[in-house]
């Protein structure tokens, strides 16, 4: 005989977020590199920001990381604010990572949801083996849209040669989910 | 929305294999037997409550799922939970949501971490919740169901569903059921909840960290130091995150027998996390040499390479209560990191 019995779940109740406008052009565009410190992010991320650049006619204007001051990082907690802030001063477009770990594709997301908010376009650089972490977690935090750069795996432990192909070779989809019109 | 009421759905019979089959059908469930939430059993949860059944009292990250008294009652029926121990799940739960506990991290991370729920006061006796022989292990229904009701509805309502919500590269027994309350006859101090300020009948703690590993020390040297010396042995170790996060706290379950030896001594709590703060160090450049990046406290900072740096930054991040049985043997149960503890006073 059937039974009715309650759900488990409840309905999730995220803030849905919006993407910021895309812009037309990437040329002239000040980019920023806002790094977690888990190993080789910065190196990974640097590269493909200054061969974004070197495509579109931008510049890279800031390569930080996300703790106070941007001296050191912890890649389980957002973004310090006053790094936060200069980011948002210095510029237009945002490479965070890497989302190559559990709370840091968490919080990752979450510092590019708040640039977002604020205005700036940001790109989450994650690995083929955390996308769908990203993707799962991009939805619950009410951003189902968050741009995502996937690379292979692992970031860390890969050598600085291999990442800088990656690197390059992952721009193009950087131009793609910057320029996309939605 | 300031309240929720939770949908139902139908079971096709009140069989363990229709309640399978359903759950699986919806990713839900931890993989064991669970015990359909019905209106009845639900409501004689609920009656263990004071307040409104389906106010929104908080949600739960990553997924922001809405917590009310019913969906936690929901949970705790599916888990086999007496309603007794209801106000124990609610309290344990609203203190995970604590902004502090960073829950957010601690689901969605790929270290193994779990929340650890310790049981204080009267409701242990009341409810039956074991603090003895075997407080972290199976046979005890109150135990055991309150450490799965908290996991079901991290799963179910905070979407730490592994591969999506929970990236943890191995998880862990711990993330199935993981509490066990505090031995507080036999512990020579005050309680820990009244140590941390929580002056109620019953409370509980949350810590979000390993599961348990075990300190054997035989005593057959006479010298009870000897003991926090092995459990500081257990705690300076490069591969648990508290060696690059100076903000993780430590818990050490003291065995009775341990505990009455350390307090002969004229030892206190906090004499013993003193102790530890002072023995368990490594050297800086050993820390520096692993780690490309350390989440210190300022001070440490500082410090040159050959000088010995604590575990963690404060004496007041090694927390100490008793629990378990007869024996020679305490615990050590480090933390994710990125994570602080709550103590809470149960409240339904």
């Amino acid at each position: 005989m059937a039974t009715a019995i309650y759900r488990p779940d409840s309905i999730p109740g995220p803030e849905v977020a919006r993407l910021a406008p895309s812009p037309k052009s990437l040329a002239g565009l000040r980019i920023a590199v806002l790094d977690n410190g888990k190993p080789n992010a910065g190196v990974v991320m640097t590269r493909v920001a200054e061969t974004l650049a070197a495509r579109v006619g931008a510049m890279v204007t800031l390569v930080t990381k996300k703790g106070p001051r941007g001296e050191s990082a912890n890649a389980a907690i957002p973004c310090a604010p006053d790094v936060f802030e200069r980011v948002l001063a210095e510029a237009d477009l945002v490479l965070t990572g890497a989302a190559d770990c559990g709370s840091c594709t968490a919080y990752s997301v979450v510092d590019a949801i708040a640039l977002e908010k604020a205005g700036v376009p940001a790109v989450v650089v994650t690995t083929t083996k955390f996308k769908p972490i990203a993707e799962t977690l991009s939805e619950q935090f009410g951003l189902k849209e968050t741009r995502l750069l996937v690379l292979p795996h692992p970031i860390g432990g890969t050598d600085r040669e291999t990442l800088c192909q990656w690197a390059d070779a992952g721009v193009e989809r950087v131009i793609a989910v910057v320029t996309q019109v939605r | 929305m300031n309240r929720y009421e939770p949908e139902s759905l139908e079971l096709s019979e009140l069989s363990p294999e229709a309640m399978y089959e359903l759950f699986e059908k919806h990713a839900w469930g931890d993989g064991l037997p669970l015990v359909p939430p019905t209106r009845e059993r639900v409501d004689a949860m609920l009656a263990f409550a004071t307040g409104d059944p389906d106010e929104v009292l908080t949600t739960l990250l990553p997924r922001a799922g809405i917590v009310t008294r019913r969906v936690v009652a929901i949970n705790a029926v599916l888990a086999g939970c007496p309603p007794v121990v209801f106000p124990v799940v609610l309290s344990a739960i609203r203190a995970l949501a604590k902004p502090e506990v960073n829950l957010r991290g601690v689901n969605a991370t790929t270290h193994l971490v779990a929340p650890m729920v310790i049981v204080h006061g009267e409701i242990v006796a009341r409810a039956g919740f074991n603090a003895g022989v075997g407080a972290f292990g199976p046979g005890n229904r109150a135990n055991a169901t309150v450490g799965r009701a908290v996991r079901l509805i991290l799963l179910h309502v905070a979407g730490a569903r592994p591969g999506f919500g929970d990236a943890a590269t191995h998880g862990q027994p711990a993330k199935y059921t993981y509490c066990a309350a505090e031995n507080l006859p036999e512990c020579p101090w005050e309680g820990y909840a009244a140590s941390r300020g929580v002056h109620a009948p019953s409370a509980i703690t949350v810590h979000c960290g390993e599961g348990p590993h075990n300190v054997h020390d035989a005593e057959a040297d006479g010298d009870p130091a000897l003991i926090l010396d092995k459990i500081a042995s257990s705690m300076a170790t490069l591969g648990m995150n508290n060696a690059p996060i100076s903000h993780g706290e430590f818990f050490i379950a003291l065995g009775p027998e341990h505990a009455q030896s350390l307090a002969m001594r004229g030892l206190t709590r906090t004499d013993i996390s003193s102790y530890l703060y002072e023995r368990a160090r490594i050297p800086a450049g050993v820390f520096r040499r692993h780690f490309e990046e350390l989440a210190w406290a300022q001070w440490m900072k500082t410090a040159r390479d050959e000088d010995r740096l604590p575990m963690t930054a404060h004496p007041d991040n090694i927390r100490v209560f008793v629990a378990g049985g007869p024996g020679k043997h305490s615990l050590v149960i480090p933390s994710w990191g990125m994570t602080k503890s709550a103590t809470v006073a149960v409240e339904g």
